[in-house]
């Protein structure tokens, strides 16, 4: 990253038009150009003054285009030049913006320089683009607020489709007052029109979460693209269908399809009849804003600051499916092997070989199995078949590597150990059987025969057996899983586990076990990964990732990140980075017999990556396969917090070649992300933990280089601790975590369950409150307090404890001070003692003494007491604090600023003689904000910068003199990011300053500082 | 989630269900009026955006108070939703951005202009700041349109208004019309929300001003004495209302409040009479999202 921070705005994408390899995006006021195949940022152009873009419209030869947004419109030519023999776009900004006197719903080219626009209010306003000037505004009779509205360039006028808050779709045409007819039947706010006249298609979405598909219910002859035809005809509403669980936001017509997008997240796929054709999950549960579509591919925009990019074949073209017609008798388990054969065990105990390329039987192996029960098992690679039964025979088989595919039998045995009640493989050379009484017997083949390596001993559990083996690369450490969902841990040579990782997943028990680069990851039926670290042999639990499907049951490739499973009776297949579905095929759950494949193959000059998957159903062999570049979806800019962020803290890299942001939100995620320029400016969330309600504070401490503790708290009194280390492994910047405490007040919502059998079922009288903000101060090392602000008014204390093997969390103390909701807490050193602050609903604001007061071993002392008092108190604001900054001045000199609801700012000095104020100076500035004041920080040379809620960043700077305390204003400027709730400082110069600002997204910017 | 929960996580929202309101926006006009005293010998108000009705419910109770007579009393009540019936209260069903709506309340008030007109109109917010700060600031100049019919000289305005970005705008606009224009934030509105409200005092339209409604209101646009950026943009005075002894909305209280001894759950007042599209809800509940 080259020394000055690039501007970086991420927030809503409320606007998406696509120009088939490149396609431009409204971020905030921004417009944003991309090249959708090396996806790379082309271009970005400032196009509106303080207003999302909420449309882009080009003319019909494509040489200019209409950026607009709430009032205000621009104007910039398009030039088409080649990148090779790519067509790419740049814009240049021609005209405005111009601002008008009301919102604008639509825009349309009339002619080659002349635009109509559609206002809030109903209002058609004609405007010259080259001479920049109103020309006509016709009013409709019906002027009530609209919420969407459509405008098509008729040839003799311009039609109107207006969207009112109450259910009807109002048509006229422009030159006319008089409404030409209503579409009535939605029964909410009209949240969008499309309108294809040569089709005579309207769609219309809604409140109601209902998508309307209206058509002529009248048959004129005229052309449609006349204002005769729309005198005449009447439309009425042809299909009513529902796809959304929420709010439908937009829609589009393509050439046979109507795709609409809504507040779920969810992309559906219509025929002209209303029937449904697919439905794409895209982003993240945020909402989707906008789309634009071409004949290939479909854009959209949404809530998570993503722009994803979608093939329309997924909505035909989702996947190939056959039944495999063969000769397998009644088959019973199925696999696939490396090279993609089906080896099937079918009832008349027979172990079948389906050759793929002939699709047909080629091998029938007769296995002399004495039992009906049995168990099968694919090595790693899916070259080892074994197939065993429970009475011990035991045939091991090998599918050749090349020429003619053939099953080959490597071991035809009986094992003499008991019961064979479970039968794995650990990698490609080890089979792991568990028998009758915990006895695990590791085995290698040796000849036609197999030989023990080693015996590990289960410890006692119900249903005592296995459910997954793995093994490291030395193969000297096993790990296995029982059905009690714990993980053991064997040393060759030692029969008892070295370790077990107690209830790693539910009570089904682990899917898989892999063991790589001294870690160990497990995969479970309670819709979770773990992963563990094995540095130096002692185990370290690292994180969980939670996947929104129960059944989790293996990786399907070499990187650990695409993982398959079943939700309910879908299976799934999962893209871990990109945290979305790949594939979904309702087969019908996971209890059947069932094999997945991931495999990449040339199609024409390309490759493409394939999902195969095979499955029983009804006794018959069902085959599926999908070719993922045709159904996948893509993302152009990666996703972020779907809802405010209220917490943010950022960390710059000494060398300044990447930053890290690690934020929290209402979306109840909290989130580390990387940025950096190294291949064009990229920005994407590297971990992300959930929280089981909003995040509403970030805390960081530096343990070491690239070492952090991370505290966060928020709803449900939950506070979370985890040691951050941010790593550059093979140029690749990465981040690992260690989670190390996740505890709640009132206890999990399972202790508290466990604690029914004895409490009384009474109603708890107790609120569930919030932690409102956190503070980690350091006492000893090793040692850290941690104070809690909560909405119940209580400051609670926290005592926690870190070194390499141990951490503990225990509470150590209740202040009792304040009487209402505390918002938000301050540490500063001051006299060489931790002093902390704590502002109030009320605008109080007190000053405690953390060194001298409420250090550990005085704490004990006055746990649970009223009787801890803060040295200073005084009342600021007129209502609640929603930021605080502090510093020392001198040895007794201390200045502080608040900013609140009440949109004031206060700075104060205080003068202290042992900890008594002995002189105080204030002053209150009201005019710097118009809103709740959510950000305050301290520059050097007495700057304070301040943001709020009213998208405003100002710069002041304070003086103290002879007067007293003043403040002025020195600069202010905007920002994109809607509903800010704070700002911080990422590097600061006696220049200027970088900085981020947080709320419905983020942007870093620069701020100036005066001369 | 057990049905006390919502009580736990909002005071307000219990006390309305204790003292009978139909919401518990009751007490952010109660908390106004201890800090303006906007009932003072008021008897003829109009309530815009009232549905379920708490506001009317107050106008009632205080209005009744300031007369012997109960026939001097009026108050009429309009919104987009139906509203279960109040005695002493006339309503009005419709869209008060829309003509026809504003010519009905206007004929209520032919003849008696109003003492009063109080609006708390707040759009379904779409997620968008923007665009709800937009429709919410045209429901607060449909309100100020009407009320430039309605209302007598001297009177007074209360109406919601969103803080965001635009809001000096809509503080320019008001000031035209109104001695005195202070924005208000009641103790019971919650710190983290953007609504306030703004009281304007002694309605004195500007000379020569002819009301219509032909056309609406549009909001100011940036000028030089309400900046874009910088210092001269127009923010008014701003209070906090309500007793400072009052409950805090943002604080978590134990169900056992201080001084009770018992705590007994109640239903809610007044159930929404017209639950929105609730066939639909039902019909959507089953969707199948991965179909
Ligand atoms: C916060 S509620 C009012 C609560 C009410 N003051 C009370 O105390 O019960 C906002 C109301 O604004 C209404 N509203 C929104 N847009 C409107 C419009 N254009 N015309 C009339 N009412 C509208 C909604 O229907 C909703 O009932």
């Amino acid at each position: 990253m080259s020394v000055p921070i690039p501007h970086i705005i991420k927030t809503d994408i409320t606007a998406v038009k696509l120009f088939g390899n490149i396609v431009l995006a409204g971020i905030g006021s921004w417009a944003h150009v991309y090249d959708l195949v090396s996806n790379k940022l082309l271009q970005t152009v400032h196009a509106l003054r303080g207003q999302k873009i909420y449309g882009f419209i080009p003319s019909k030869d494509e040489r200019n285009i209409i950026i607009f947004g709430g009032k205000q419109f621009s104007i910039a030519s398009i030039d088409w030049s080649f990148d090779g023999d790519r067509k790419v776009l740049r814009l240049n900004p021609r005209v405005g913006p111009i601002i008008c006197d009301d919102w604008l719903h639509a825009v349309v080219w009339t002619k080659e320089e002349e635009i109509a626009a559609l206002t809030a209010h109903n209002v058609v306003q004609v405007w010259n683009t080259s001479q920049e000037r109103l020309i006509t505004s016709s009013h409709s009779k019906d002027n009530s607020i609209l919420y969407s509205g459509c405008l098509v360039p008729l040839d003799d006028d311009v039609l109107v489709l207006a969207g009112t808050v109450f259910t009807d779709v109002i048509i006229h045409a422009c030159s006319e007052a008089e409404p030409l007819m209503s579409l009535k039947g939605h029964r909410g706010v009209i949240f969008s029109i499309s309108c294809d006249i040569q089709k005579q298609l309207i769609v219309t979405t809604s409140d109601d979460r209902s998508i309307r598909i209206w058509g002529p219910s009248t048959t004129v002859t005229t052309p449609a693209n006349t204002k005769e035809y729309w005198k005449t005809v009447a439309y009425d509403s042809k299909y009513e269908v529902y796809g959304h669980t929420a709010r439908v936001m937009r829609s589009y017509i393509t050439d046979d399809l109507i795709i609409s997008v809504g507040e779920d997240s969810v992309v559906c796929f219509w025929d002209f009849q209303g029937n449904i054709l697919k439905k794409n999950m895209a982003h993240q549960n945020g909402c989707i804003w906008s789309l634009d579509a071409d004949r290939n591919n479909l854009v959209t925009g949404g809530g998570d600051s993503s722009l994803v990019l979608h093939p329309l074949t997924v909505a035909k073209e989702y996947g190939e499916h056959e039944i495999l017609h063969a000769d397998v008798g009644n088959p019973k388990k199925i696999y696939f092997t490396t090279r993609r054969n089906i080896v099937i065990l079918n009832e008349r105990d027979e172990l079948q070989f389906y050759d793929v390329e002939l699709k047909s039987v080629t091998e029938t192996h007769k296995l002399a199995h004495e039992s009906t029960y049995k168990l099968m098992s694919l090595s790693s690679c899916k070259q080892f078949v074994a197939v065993a039964d429970m009475a011990g025979n035991l045939d091991v088989f090998a599918e050749t590597c090349k020429g003619e595919p053939t099953l080959r039998k490597l071991v035809n045995t009986k094992l003499k150990f008991g019961k064979i009640l479970s039968m794995h493989w650990a990698g490609n050379r080890h089979l792991v059987v568990c028998s009758d009484n915990g006895n695990i017997t590791v085995l290698a083949s040796k000849g036609n025969e197999v030989e023990t390596v080693t015996n590990f001993f289960l410890p006692q559990s119900k249903e005592r057996w296995l459910t997954a083996a793995g093994i490291d690369s030395k193969s000297r450490l096993f790990a296995v899983g029982d059905r009690c969902g714990n993980v053991h841990i064997y040393i060759i040579g030692k029969n008892n586990p070295v370790k077990t990782l107690n209830k790693v997943h539910g009570r089904y028990g682990p899917t898989s076990i892999t063991i790589k680069n001294n870690g160990i990851i497990t995969t479970g039926r309670d819709g979770t990964i773990k992963h563990f670290d094995l540095t130096n042999d002692t185990v370290k639990y690292m994180k969980s990732i939670d996947l929104n499907f129960e059944w989790v049951e293996k990786f399907l490739d070499k990187n650990e990140n695409i993982v398959c499973g079943f939700q309910e009776r879908v299976f799934v297949v999962y893209d871990i980075t990109n945290r979305s579905k790949l594939v979904e095929v309702p087969c019908g759950g996971g209890h059947r017999s069932w094999d997945a494949v991931r495999y990449i193959e040339q199609i024409q000059d390309n490759y493409d990556e394939f999902i195969k998957l095979i499955y029983l159903k009804n006794s018959e062999l069902h085959e599926s396969i999908f070719q993922l570049g045709k159904i996948v979806s893509r993302n152009i800019v990666n996703g972020s917090h779907t809802k405010e962020i209220n917490c943010l803290q950022s960390h710059l890299l000494e060398d300044k070649s990447a930053m890290y942001f690690i934020s929290g939100g209402e979306d109840t995620t909290l989130r580390i992300s990387i940025y950096n320029t190294e291949n064009g400016p990229s920005f994407h969330d590297s971990a992300i933990f959930k929280h089981l309600s909003s995040i509403r504070t970030v805390k960081t401490f530096n343990l070491d280089n690239n070492k952090i503790l991370l505290v966060s708290a928020g709803g449900r009194a939950q506070i979370c601790i985890k040691v951050i280390e941010f790593k550059d492994i093979e140029n690749k910047l990465t981040v690992e975590s260690e989670e190390l405490v996740d505890y709640q007040v009132k206890g999990t919502d399972k202790e508290r369950k466990g604690n029914q059998n004895w409490k009384s079922c009474g109603v708890d009288f107790d609120p569930e409150m919030r932690m409102m903000d956190i503070e980690v101060i350091k006492v000893d090392h090793g040692k850290f307090l941690i104070v809690a602000a909560c909405s119940d008014a209580i400051l609670r204390l926290y005592e926690f404890e870190y070194s390499d093997n141990k951490n503990s969390f225990k509470p150590a103390g209740e202040i009792k001070y304040h009487k209402t909701c505390i918002l938000k807490t301050k540490t500063f050193r001051f006299q060489d003692k931790d002093i902390l602050i704590t502002c109030t609903t009320r605008g109080q604001v007190a000053f405690w003494n953390v060194t001298d007061n409420l250090t550990s071993n005085k704490i004990e002392h006055h746990i649970n007491s009223n009787d801890a008092k803060p040295f200073y108190m005084t009342t600021t604001n007129k209502s609640g604090i929603n930021s605080i900054n502090a510093k020392e001045l001198s040895k007794e000199e201390v200045i502080f600023a608040t900013g609140g609801d009440d949109n004031a700012i206060h700075v104060n000095y205080i003068k202290f003689k042992e900890f008594k104020c002995v002189e105080k100076q204030g002053t209150k500035v009201d005019n710097f904000h118009c809103s709740e004041v959510t950000g305050l920080s301290f520059m050097d040379r007495n700057l304070i910068l301040s943001t709020s809620i009213d998208q405003r960043i100002t710069l002041s700077k304070y003086e103290i003199n002879d007067d007293g305390l003043t403040c002025n204003f020195v600069s202010q400027r905007y920002s994109d990011v809607p509903d800010i709730q704070g700002i911080d400082v990422i590097c600061e110069t006696s220049d200027n300053a970088t900085v981020c600002v947080f709320g419905k997204g983020l942007e870093v910017l620069n701020v100036d500082k005066p001369r | 989630m057990g049905k006390t929960s919502k009580d736990k996580r909002d005071i307000y929202y219990r006390l309305a269900k204790e003292e009978g309101w139909r919401a518990r926006s009751a007490f952010k006009l109660l908390q106004i009026n201890e800090e303006y005293n906007i009932f003072d010998g008021v008897l003829r108000a109009v309530d815009l955006c009232a549905a379920p009705g708490s506001w009317s419910q107050v106008l009632t109770k205080k209005l009744r108070q300031n007369s012997e007579a109960e026939d001097d009393v009026k108050i009429v009540a309009v919104d987009l939703q139906a509203m279960a019936p109040l005695p002493g209260v006339k309503q009005i069903q419709g869209d008060i951005t829309k003509l026809s709506t504003a010519n009905e309340i206007i004929k209520e008030f032919e003849g008696l202009k109003a003492d009063l007109v109080v609006c708390d109109g707040a759009p379904d917010v779409t997620g968008l700041h923007d665009i709800d700060e937009y429709v919410q600031s045209q429901l607060l100049l449909a309100a100020l349109n009407i009320t430039t019919h309605v209302l007598k000289n001297g009177g007074v305005f209360v109406a919601k208004i969103f803080r965001g970005k635009d809001v000096t705008l809509l503080y320019s606009q008001l000031k035209q019309f109104f001695s005195f224009v202070t924005v208000s934030k009641p103790r019971s509105s919650r710190n983290s929300s953007i609504e306030a409200f703004v009281v304007c005092q002694n309605y004195q339209p500007p000379d020569g001003y002819v009301p219509t409604m032909a056309n609406p209101l549009l909001d100011h646009k940036y000028c030089d004495f309400n900046e874009f950026t910088g210092p001269n943009r127009f923010i008014v005075p701003f209070n906090a209302c309500g007793d400072l002894s009052a409950y805090d909305s943002d604080t978590s209280y134990s169900l056992l409040l201080e001084g009770q001894t018992t705590y007994e759950y109640r239903e809610p007042v007044q159930a929404p009479i017209n639950p929105p599209y609730k066939e639909i809800l039902d019909k959507t509940k089953n969707i199948d999202i991965r179909k």
